[in-house]
């Protein structure tokens, strides 16, 4: 099975992506696909604190900043995989920090069909991204592209996952599928 | 009239060409403070409030030009709070005609990721 969560920030889209992952598994692999790039000491804390909280719950963690294909050289297919975030794996590739942050589409390109590989490949996935689509602003060009990067591969991941949630206020609105694991 | 609302990339024309039979030809994409409501789908609807101060009352006033037209509005109400006036005042605008506009119609379809969820 294959999910795909979005929705605002802070309402409950991770929680959820978590139980599902959980649940999923039925006491067997599943894997946190840990895809924050670190900036500094303030970020390994945290990290770490995510890493704690996550073996409470059986997770393994698996790190992977851009190419999702790569976690499979590692992790085994038929396991239940939490990718938390889309949003990250996009930002990495298109924004790269050893590029000085330099605008790399391609890159973000290949990003998002590994992303749709992924999904068709492993046994189950829970797809965690950020709907950031209804500000009433003008961006700059790289944020319109960022934007833009990320719609697409939301869309097609909510083209091919079985199940599309949107949570809203810890509300769970159901655009595709249903929730039943 | 069936309003189609929704983020920035969402799918929001896709779903009307898919859907309701939309081709190229049949859009009119607004970038000034006018509206051609001669073409059957209006599109980028928030690009005209942009430009107009009283968007309720210009479509009030062509009332019977839209009354079978497909209308997508993109909502950009839902975010932050711009800093700028001007955009604050563009996003109350169009909040309220989305109001307006989701009264009138028979069908009021949202697209999120390209998934229709019909509010209406």
């Amino acid at each position: 099975m294959t999910y795909f969560i979005s929705g605002g920030a802070k309402n409950g889209k991770s929680t959820l992506a978590q139980d599902l992952a959980v649940a999923l598994a039925g006491g067997g692999k599943h894997y946190y696909v840990a895809t924050m790039i670190s900036t500094g000491s303030e970020d390994d804390d945290r990290i770490r604190r995510h890493i704690a909280d996550r073996d409470s719950m059986g997770f393994e963690t698996v790190e992977c900043f851009r190419n999702i294909m790569d976690c499979l050289k590692i992790a085994d297919s038929g396991g239940v995989f939490l990718v938390d975030s889309v949003t990250a794996l996009i930002q990495n590739s298109l924004f790269p920090v050893e590029k000085n942050y330099e605008m790399d589409l391609p890159a973000a390109n290949r990003c998002a069909d590994e992303l749709v590989e992924f999904a068709h490949t492993v046994r189950h996935a829970v797809f965690v991204s950020d709907y950031i689509y209804s500000d009433a602003e003008a961006f700059s060009e790289s944020t319109e592209m960022y934007r833009k990067c990320l719609a697409d591969i939301d869309r097609r991941l909510a083209k091919v996952c079985d199940t599309v949630i949107e949570v809203s206020a810890g509300q769970f609105i159901i655009h595709k599928g249903d929730l039943r694991i | 009239m069936i309003l189609i609302i929704g983020g920035a990339y969402q799918g929001k024309l896709t779903f009307a060409k898919e859907t309701l039979g939309i081709t190229d030809g049949d859009v009119y994409t607004c970038d000034t403070g006018e509206i051609d409501f001669s073409k059957r789908c209006i599109y980028k609807i928030e690009e005209f409030t942009a430009r107009h101060d009283d968007p309720i009352g210009y479509f009030e006033s062509h009332r019977e030009d839209w009354q079978d037209s497909i209308l997508i509005l993109q909502d950009i109400f839902c975010g932050v709070v711009p800093m700028g006036a001007e955009n604050r005042a563009w996003r109350q605008k169009t909040g309220r005609l989305a109001q307006y506009l989701s009264k009138e119609a028979q069908q009021v379809s949202r697209i999120f990721c390209g998934l229709e969820q019909r509010l209406k």
